[in-house]
């Protein structure tokens, strides 16, 4: 699961993980979602690009 | 004993400091500080991440947890959620430490409650969130509703309760209110006039501040706050045209907070504990009781 909050900095980024997921299933542009989503940093920013699930 | 005078505070001899706010929303302020002294602004940049008293999910008690996640993971994960802490909200509420009783109370503490099962059919798979949590008092509650906390499959069934209390980012990283609280000295990009321009400089700039402008035969500067003094430009010019430094008693600071508080709240608590801390000192100097 993604962990709640970006490693190096703490901002809750779990919580938008879900709306993250669903737009790229919908073929959406990466950087557009999260500049819309207001997560700046290159922190945050790995953590949703980068997070593999793998606890099913 | 050297008896200390009261003696008025200023950044630079005789100038006074100043505040000017650049940006606000609701999780973040930028604001810029004018003759200030570098002790004095990371003092409150410290106080801001360490020492502000905020609620967080501090014990577990787990009854029941069937899902292949640990009860370990399950408790670090719930501690990490941010709760909504407000002053008015945790107004009341006192330390558990100064707290007369065993182990918590009403007084001390919040009890939150999680009490999901998993879903009807072998194949699909439940996320439990955390608006999932259900708190005994109706405004601490977490801030975000959609942060996943654990997943559920048929027949498994998760019942906990969870106790918030109030605590210090020095203790354990879940009770930091911010997430970027952060001060730079106000940056100052010079150019040596005598020299030819050195249109080369502006080109390696990674933020885009420096501007060719070929017809005055100069380079603009431009949202010079976006600076971050890598001097990219510097190392690129071939001669010393361009010159990147620092205005020593200028701050830009930057506070955003994980939305369990609001910045300006943190930041006033900050001054708070400093001038709590600074009035110690000078008792202490005077030869008072502290
Ligand atoms: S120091 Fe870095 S950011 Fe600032 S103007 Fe030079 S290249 Fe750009
Ligand atoms: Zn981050
Ligand atoms: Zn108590």
């Amino acid at each position: 699961m993604i962990p709640v909050r970006c490693i190096s900095c703490g901002k809750p980024i779990s919580a938008f993980f879900d709306e993250y997921q669903l737009r790229i299933a919908e073929k959406e542009d990466s950087k557009v979602i999260l500049d819309e989503m207001g997560i700046k940093r290159y922190c945050c920013r790995r953590m949703l690009i980068s997070h593999v699930e793998t606890w099913e | 004993m050297m008896v200390l005078e009261d003696l008025e505070v200023n950044g630079e001899e005789g100038s006074k400091m100043e505040i000017e706010l650049k940006e606000k929303n609701e999780n973040e302020i930028v604001f810029i500080i004018r003759n200030a002294e570098v002790p004095f602004v990371n003092a409150i940049r410290r106080i801001a991440m360490m020492e502000i008293p905020k609620i967080a999910i501090e014990d577990v008690n787990i009854v029941k947890n069937d899902s292949t996640m640990f009860d370990e993971v399950l408790a670090h994960r719930l501690g990490l959620t941010p709760l909504f802490s407000n002053l008015e909200v945790i107004e009341g509420l006192v330390m558990s430490e100064d707290c007369d009783c065993d182990d918590h109370c009403p007084r001390c503490s919040v009890s939150l409650t999680l009490n999901k099962t998993g879903p009807e059919n072998k194949e699909d798979i439940k996320v439990v969130y955390s608006k999932d949590l259900s708190s005994t008092d109706s405004k601490i509650k977490p801030v975000y509703d959609t942060i996943p906390l654990l997943k559920l499959k048929k027949d498994q069934d998760v019942e906990l309760e969870a106790v918030a209390k109030l605590g210090f980012g020095k203790n354990h990283a879940k009770w930091i209110p911010t997430t970027v609280c952060s001060y730079k000295q106000y940056p100052k990009i010079t150019f040596n006039e005598d020299l030819e321009v050195d249109y080369e400089c502006a080109e390696a700039c990674p933020r885009g501040i420096l501007k060719t402008d070929k017809r005055s035969k100069k380079i603009k500067v431009n949202n010079i706050e976006n600076c971050s003094m890598c001097k990219s430009c510097v190392r690129a010019s071939e001669n010393d045209y361009i010159n990147v430094g620092y205005e020593k008693n200028n701050f830009i600071f930057r506070l955003e907070t994980d939305g369990s508080m609001d910045p300006e709240e943190v930041l006033l608590k900050a001054c708070d504990v400093l001038s709590e801390k600074a009035e110690k000192f000078i008792t202490f100097c005077k030869g008072g009781k502290v």
